[in-house]
């Protein structure tokens, strides 16, 4: 009740800003480009989650307590960018802090997301070196070719994500014809001790490129990454209109000599080494009543088959009843160690498909978005569904209620996480 | 007698009517309307004004460029919230960047990337003379309406009537028309306005729709200035820095 009427005061304020504006007009000094920006988001976000108490997630997470029924989570977050620009020359950063507070207690985690310079001499070549996003694929909700990303949360796609640090160059070329635009992207990726280190193995320097073309109305991009940190891979990807408001993409990932760590219901492990051959294809389609399908499949050659899947989650089940009856816990920590990086990861599994539908201001109220989001687990047949509203009436700030049901049988992907359903309230502001 | 002084009343008319519509070159007159909005090639900034029945707005200022027939990009500045966002158009093609997103991603003319009447068609315009072709030309006293009929399907509205002054030529009202001739919306342009180098234009374009009753949009124009950019500006490499063109 306390968080409703904290909102329910929000909300007034927020309208009373919006009234107390005044009459239209265009001051020029509006127009005038300044060396400097400074700016950030600040977001808040409290979520209710109802637990499954039989799932193995749930059993791995809370075997040593009981949070008896619902548990609610505060985060917030808070970031700042800025950039200086002088002729050629650009700096810029992006920092991101996350503060969570919940049952276990508090985190709070800040790093930098981005931090780069960039020289563009011409509109022809840019240079950047430091750390940045390269968001590299034409997916909306998985990217099989971002070589050089972390990988999205296809429940949050849009969310910004922390770069890596690298040098890259952006060179264009424009032309008359089918062919209008070929783009190339080199980059250097140093992996060593606090340098990239999650991106793989360390002390290697490694090699990333990106042709871009638009061929016949055609967005085509040819990815490579080479280099000791990561077995060498491939990309291809694509975006087409095929109407006015029909559009198909698809991304095709070869990686070669792809080792896949997995274990047995007893907990030993195995590695499986294979080239892996993922893609992703879909389409985003616009009605003439302004309702926006997306639609993706994805296949995920690196994933884990329902039967991998299966020992996982019988592996957890062993270790909380040996916990239950000799009260150590080792077999179970060894499974949460597993869950961190490979089996706990978003959509770990291998054949998934995407479904998005959102209304754009239906009823006539301008701003106002709902939308509903399936993502099914082909292999086990789980599911996640999630409907949710945005609000954007405001300006800087964005309003957005969603939930989420996570449906599926025993064994299954959404199944054994550790809740049933879960109920977020987002409100963020820009400055 | 009397009969006979009829007839030859009647042809003189028409002989004296079919040259003044015969001079009215339609497709010409459309391009002279493009040239006086707007240089071929140029720069501008515009802000953006949804306005609700009770009188509340949103604002959105963008930089836009433009270069030839068929390629224009927009960046915005403000609010906070979309600062960044970017907007590209080749023929068409367009693309929507959102920095957070990281990379481009196809957009359709009818969506709107702002909210409101005014949708991506409206917002990264191009001449009219390169999507439409002028089927008649009336004459409405000080006026000409121009009856306008998109040149293919991709085209965001299948036909335009556009009043014109005759002595300016420039629009000042146009209705947007679904093939089966349903108004989609209307311009209405106003506010004249010396921007310098000779191009005197309206300042601003207000619209309303009938599918968006008591609601309002306004596109306030600012700094139109005839500029020349590299083509490798109009790509999707590029649409990150659009605002490096800033100068």
């Amino acid at each position: 009740m306390k968080i409703l009427s904290v909102l329910l005061n929000l909300l007034i304020l927020l309208t009373t800003l919006a009234y107390g504006e005044d009459q239209y007009k265009f001051d020029l000094s509006e127009t005038e480009k300044k060396p400097y920006h400074f700016g950030g988001y600040v977001e808040f976000r409290p979520i209710v989650f109802w637990p499954d108490t039989n799932a193995t997630q749930y059993k791995l997470n809370y075997y040593k307590r009981d949070p008896g029924g619902n548990t609610e989570e505060y985060n917030a977050k808070l970031q700042f960018e800025g950039s200086y620009e002088k002729e050629a020359a650009r700096l810029y950063f992006k920092t991101n802090t996350d503060y969570k507070n919940y049952y276990f207690g508090e985190s709070e985690h800040s790093n930098l997301y981005e931090g780069y310079a960039s020289l563009k001499p011409s509109a022809s070549l840019k240079v950047d070196a430091g750390k940045r996003t390269f968001k590299w694929g034409k997916g909306y909700a998985w990217n099989p070719v971002a070589f050089i990303d972390r990988p999205k949360d296809p429940n949050d796609p849009e969310l910004a994500l922390e770069g890596y640090i690298a040098l890259s160059a952006d060179y264009i070329k424009s032309f008359e014809g089918p062919l209008k635009t070929i783009s190339f992207t080199p980059v250097v990726l140093p992996v060593y001790d606090h340098v990239n280190d999650n991106l793989g193995q360390s002390n290697n320097l490694n090699f990333a490129g990106k042709l871009y073309l638009l061929f016949y109305d055609t967005d085509i991009d040819l990815i490579v990454f080479t280099g000791g940190s990561k077995t060498t891979r491939y990309g291809l990807d694509f975006s087409r209109n095929i109407t006015t408001n029909l559009e198909v993409h698809g991304e095709f990932a070869y990686i070669r000599d792809y080792q896949k760590n997995f274990i047995d219901s007893n907990g030993n492990s195995f590695l499986s080494e294979y080239d892996a051959r993922s893609y992703l294809l879909g389409i985003r389609y616009l009605t003439t009543i302004y309702t926006t399908y997306i639609f993706e499949y994805y296949h995920n050659a690196a994933g884990f088959t329902e039967g991998e899947m299966k020992n996982y989650n019988s592996f957890i089940d062993k270790g909380y009843q040996s916990y239950l009856s000799t009260g150590n816990d080792a077999v179970l920590q060894k499974a949460a160690n597993l869950t961190t990086n490979t089996y706990g990861m978003p959509n770990p599994m291998s054949n998934y498909l995407y479904l998005r539908v959102s209304q754009q201001e239906p009823f006539d109220i301008l701003y106002f978005t709902p939308a509903i989001t399936g993502i099914w687990n082909v292999d086990d047949k789980s599911m996640t569904i999630s409907p949710e509203i945005l609000y954007t009436r405001f300006t800087n700030w964005e309003l957005r209620l969603k939930a989420m049901f996570l449906i599926g049988g025993k064994d299954s992907e959404f199944g054994e996480k550790q809740n049933d359903y879960r109920l977020e309230f987002r409100v963020g502001y820009y400055f | 007698m009397r009969d006979i002084l009829k007839i030859f009343y009647i042809l003189s008319i028409l002989i004296i009517s079919i040259p003044a519509y015969a001079a009215i070159d339609g497709a010409q007159l459309l391009v002279q309307i493009d040239r006086n909005l707007n240089p071929e090639s140029y720069e501008m900034y515009r802000k953006l004004i949804n306005v609700e029945p009770d009188g509340r707005k949103k604002e959105y200022t963008l930089f836009t460029v433009k270069k030839g027939l068929d390629k224009v990009a927009a960046v915005f500045l403000a609010p906070a919230s979309e600062k960044g966002r970017s907007t590209l158009r080749l023929g068409d093609n367009m693309w929507l960047y959102i920095p957070n997103v990281g990379k481009p991603i196809r957009i359709t003319s009818l969506q709107s990337v702002i909210g409101g009447i005014f949708n991506n068609a409206d917002i990264l315009s191009l001449d009219y003379s390169a999507e439409y072709d002028v089927e008649k030309v009336d004459e409405k006293g000080s006026e000409f309406l121009l009856y306008l009929k998109a040149k293919n399907k991709t085209v965001a509205y299948d036909r335009l009537k556009m009043w014109v002054d005759k002595n300016k030529k420039l629009p000042t009202k146009i209705e947007c028309l679904t093939e089966a001739g349903m108004l989609i919306k209307t311009l209405y342009f106003k506010d004249h306005k010396d921007f310098g180098e000779g191009l005197v234009r309206p300042s601003v374009i207000e619209t309303d729709s009938p599918l968006y009753r008591g609601y309002k949009s306004i596109m306030i124009f600012a700094k139109i200035k005839k500029k020349n950019f590299r083509d490798e500006a109009f790509t999707l490499t590029f649409m990150p820095n659009i605002d490096f063109l800033r100068r």
